[in-house]
């Protein structure tokens, strides 16, 4: 790497509309990158950071959108005057469905794709296929069919793909949005090989950051308008303008929150952390933290007896959790399931107490939507294995049953049946026979709850991601269902939408409604569940609270699941209990001005903070 | 197609997949031309062994993926003669008489050589979708027939995406069911279900296949009119000696028919 690092791509004064839209996607955007950079693209949705990635490779304008000012030189060509296949040997950019972006069947095929749209001879492509499979670690699967491998692998070979045609730039476009914990840490792997090659200039737009913090060298944070607001370095970024990021709707590390809170209660930590291991330095540094490390094994028990009483310890999942609290929401007994030959669910078994909050984990393809898709009839279960408020799921007629429970899906658009926003909540009122004047009422007072009443007459398909989602929750509710069971209900949305929506779902809970949460967001499991279900190979692995999932390594390994950040630092700093930042942030306080005895005698309070509270 | 194809190493795997298809087109059309029952039923044979032997492909996987058609063609079979016009086989004698249904002889004949001879002709393609890579197939088109390459890759393309809007369509079916839509109704609340179906379901298709022509373009597809080949598609000398052993062997069935006389007439319209 040179030391004088020259500017590789130049942004002057970009605006680029897509024909059929009055706003333009990106204003007057002046960025300049330099060679080498790692940058971190922010911003919330709809800011225009995937426009910005397809202005680089020239797709905008030679394929969609047009310029309409400004110009950019990538490597000193102008891009208006340079063809797509001069730019895709220059910029490579990896988008977030795999799936999507596969022409060819096998994976050696995939990779010659775009070696042979440029001419390449056979030979330099024997080599390039080689050495950048080499690079992403999957020289064995070169003769694979695609369609058989798993999220991860996916990714890694759209990459291959990428780094085949020998690219400088590289942009990640949200990689790991559609993949599982897992897939997310084989990408992240990756991502930081090609940093260490010191080869290529990275731009990254992702949202899952605490694990890729330390590879940024600068942050650019886009505005609602498709402009910088923000560029600079991480630490001054974060520590200077961490509110206008949260203002904005954009995620943050978790880290960074937790200093900022910390901050407001006085505290200056230099250097400010960005990085869970800067964290934990710096917090066992000023405040010598270390001291309870040895408080922690007694402070877990105290915790976990207090909460959860009974049902941590156990290996195996309790039948009943809560016994004497009257009947469970959901019943299932050794609920077995086959299709295509293969044993989706083994011997799943759970009762979950009215009211209570679940999240569902685990890998893809572990089970987590088939076991879901049973308590809505969907798939149809045996007779005797699932009981819903003390009835027999069979017995009840489906009409009923959708009054009983609600389902969202992940994708929102799948559930939409009208043309308007408020039809689609009445849809269900109507269903039900009830009189005009009490759907018209209660559809109003669901849409101004989820704040859609200014879009009551909106055709769903044109609201936003977080507007889509919100609806699909409402229509689930309308009927006043008890029951509640969302898909990933935060694929896809920003920071201040998927918050919006899990405070939502917690005021649900909160007023006795059952929620079950298909996630693979740790952190969400950290904050809002009561109960986690860990799903692994078909089969349930664990059935108790968060906090009892986190105090078990080698479970969270077998599951192929992580700690979520936050928990992982307070692990790192001998406080395997605490899960959320609110604990942690009361925990420092109150720690640093203790003695070592005073802070072990202090930890029952700590521990006894409601559980899974959300923190604002 | 992609769907009926079956992996494996044998030697028709391995053949070039345009000499599978100039091999077997001739053979083909041959065979709609036949009218009589019995030729078509040669080749039906000869095709069943090349399925299972030369290409290797298990009887039972054979069995069940031509069985769908293999029984509509049945139902056909059984109906035909009281469903075709009655003066046109009166001639012939009556072999069944339930009340006012009558069966003739002729009309049996003629429903049956018209299913056998669909039947073989189905038979003789399975030989090549059972074999061929449908991404070889149109990759081999394009090296070596000049198909367009722009819309052959787009075709490739095309393919990923059906087992994915088939996975959209049953996960928009019982999303719209959760909902309480009535799942019962006549034609009109059939209609009207599809019609909500498609919204959803051509959103998802569009957005999908903006994307992948995004990912297409980024790797420089479309942008040179040229294209190089890591894999070269040829015809090699086994293409050439399949192609030329399918031919005699089909010849050779054909010469002993007509010499026996049970060819019977050739006729593309059938109109004798």
């Amino acid at each position: 790497m040179s030391e004088t690092r020259t500017a590789l791509i130049e942004i002057e004064d970009l605006t680029v509309k897509y024909p059929g839209r009055r706003a333009p996607a990106l204003e007057g955007l002046q960025l300049q990158l330099r060679a080498g950079e790692t940058v971190l693209l922010l911003g919330p949705s709809g800011s225009g950071k995937s426009t910005l990635a397809l202005t680089l490779n020239g797709l905008i304008p030679h394929s969609i959108g047009k310029l309409q000012s400004g110009r950019i030189r990538v490597a000193g060509f102008d891009t208006r005057q340079t063809t797509v296949a001069t730019l895709a040997q220059r910029v490579g950019i990896l988008f977030q469905d795999p799936e999507a972006q596969f022409v060819m069947f096998t994976v050696e095929d995939e990779i010659a794709f775009g070696l042979e749209n440029l001419c390449f001879s056979p030979e330099e492509m024997e080599r390039r296929i080689s050495e950048s499979l080499r690079l992403v670690g999957l020289t064995d699967l070169r003769y694979r069919r695609v369609e058989q491998l798993s999220g991860g692998e996916k990714q890694r070979v759209a990459l291959a793909a990428l780094l085949a045609l020998e690219p400088e730039i590289l942009v990640f476009d949200e990689p790991t949005a559609n993949l599982d914990p897992q897939g997310t840490r084989e990408v992240f792997d990756l991502l930081r090989r090609c940093k260490e090659t010191g080869r290529y200039t990275i731009v990254l737009i992702e949202h899952r950051l605490d694990e890729l913090m330390d590879l940024v060298e600068r942050m650019v944070v886009l505005g609602k308008r498709g402009e910088v607001i923000i560029d600079g370095a991480p630490r001054e970024v974060l520590r200077s303008h961490l509110s206008t990021l949260q203002e904005l709707g954009v995620w943050v590390p978790q880290v960074a929150r937790l200093a900022h809170a910390l901050q407001q209660h006085g505290w200056s930590l230099e250097p400010f952390p960005l990085t869970l291991s800067e964290a934990a330095e710096v917090l066992t540094k000023r405040h010598a933290l270390n001291i309870s490390r040895q408080a922690s094994p007694a402070l877990l028990t105290s915790a976990s007896a207090h909460k959860n009483g009974h049902q941590q310890s156990s290996g195996s999942p309790p039948i009943n959790p809560q016994p004497g609290q009257g009947e469970a929401a959901i019943e299932v007994c050794s609920l077995s399931y086959r299709a295509a030959g293969r044993e989706v669910l083994q011997d799943v078994s759970l009762a979950l107490p009215r009211g209570a909050l679940l999240a569902l984990v685990g890998a893809n393809g572990a089970g987590k939507t088939t076991l879901a898709q049973h308590l809505v009839g969907i798939l149809q279960p045996p007779r005797g294995c699932i009981r819903l408020l003390g009835r027999d799921l069979t017995t009840i007629p489906a009409r009923e049953l959708t009054r009983h429970v609600g389902y969202v899906f992940q994708n929102p658009e799948h559930q939409f049946i009208t043309e308007a926003v408020e039809d689609e909540v009445a849809y269900g009122l109507r269903v039900m026979g009830l009189p005009a004047t009490e759907v018209q009422e209660r559809t109003r007072t669901l849409l101004e709850r989820f704040n859609l009443l200014s879009l009551a007459r909106a055709n769903p398909f044109t609201l936003s991601h977080g507007e889509k989602r919100r609806l699909s929750v409402a229509t689930m509710l309308a009927m006043g269902q008890e029951i509640l069971i969302l898909d990933e209900p935060t694929f896809g949305q920003d920071e201040y939408n998927a918050t919006a929506l899990l405070e939502l779902l917690w005021q649900l809970h909160s007023e006795g409604r059952t929620v079950v949460i298909i996630t693979h967001d740790m952190s969400l499991v950290a904050t809002y569940a009561q109960y986690v279900a860990v799903m692994n190979r078909g089969r349930l692995l664990f059935y108790g609270t968060p906090a009892a999932l986190f105090a078990r390594e080698e479970l969270l390994a077998e599951a192929r699941l992580m700690l979520p950040p936050l928990a992982e630092l307070a692990r790192r700093l001998g406080w395997s209990d605490l899960l959320t930042l609110e604990d942690l942030c009361e925990r420092c306080l109150q720690t640093s001005s203790l003695t070592p005895q005073e802070a072990m005698g202090q930890a029952e309070g700590a521990a006894s903070l409601e559980e899974g509270r959300p923190c604002k | 197609m992609q769907v009926i194809y079956q992996e494996g190493e044998s030697l028709l795997h391995r053949l070039n997949p345009l000499s599978k298809v100039v091999a077997l087109v001739p053979v083909v059309l041959f065979v709609a031309l036949t009218t009589d029952p019995w030729l078509p039923l040669a080749f039906m044979i000869l095709a069943s062994a090349t399925i299972v032997g030369p290409a290797r492909i298990a009887p039972g996987t054979f069995w069940r993926l031509q069985a769908p058609l293999a029984i509509s063609l049945l139902v056909f079979m059984i109906l035909y003669p009281f469903m075709v016009r009655a003066e046109l086989f009166d001639h012939t004698p009556v072999l069944l008489r339930l009340g006012p249904l009558v069966l003739y002889q002729g009309a049996l004949l003629a429903g049956t050589a018209a299913v056998l001879r669909v039947y073989a002709m189905f038979l003789l393609s399975l030989i090549f979708m059972f074999t061929t890579d449908i991404s070889d197939f149109i990759r081999a088109m394009v090296q070596q027939w000049h198909f367009p390459y722009r819309l052959g890759y787009g075709v490739l393309a095309a393919f990923h995406f059906v087992p994915l809007l088939q996975e959209e369509f049953r996960l928009i079916q019982a999303a719209h069911r959760i909902r309480g839509i009535e799942t019962q109704g006549g034609v009109r609340t059939q209609v009207e279900r599809l019609r909500r179906y498609l919204i959803p379901l051509l959103t998802s298709a569009i957005r999908r296949a903006e994307r992948t022509a995004l990912a297409m373009e980024s790797r420089a597809f479309g942008a040179l009119k040229q294209r190089s080949y890591f894999r070269r598609f040829r015809f090699s000398r086994s293409d050439y000696l399949f192609i030329l052993c399918f031919w005699l062997l089909c010849l050779l069935v054909i010469a002993l028919f007509w010499l026996t006389g049970w060819m019977g007439p050739l006729s593309f319209t059938k109109e004798l």
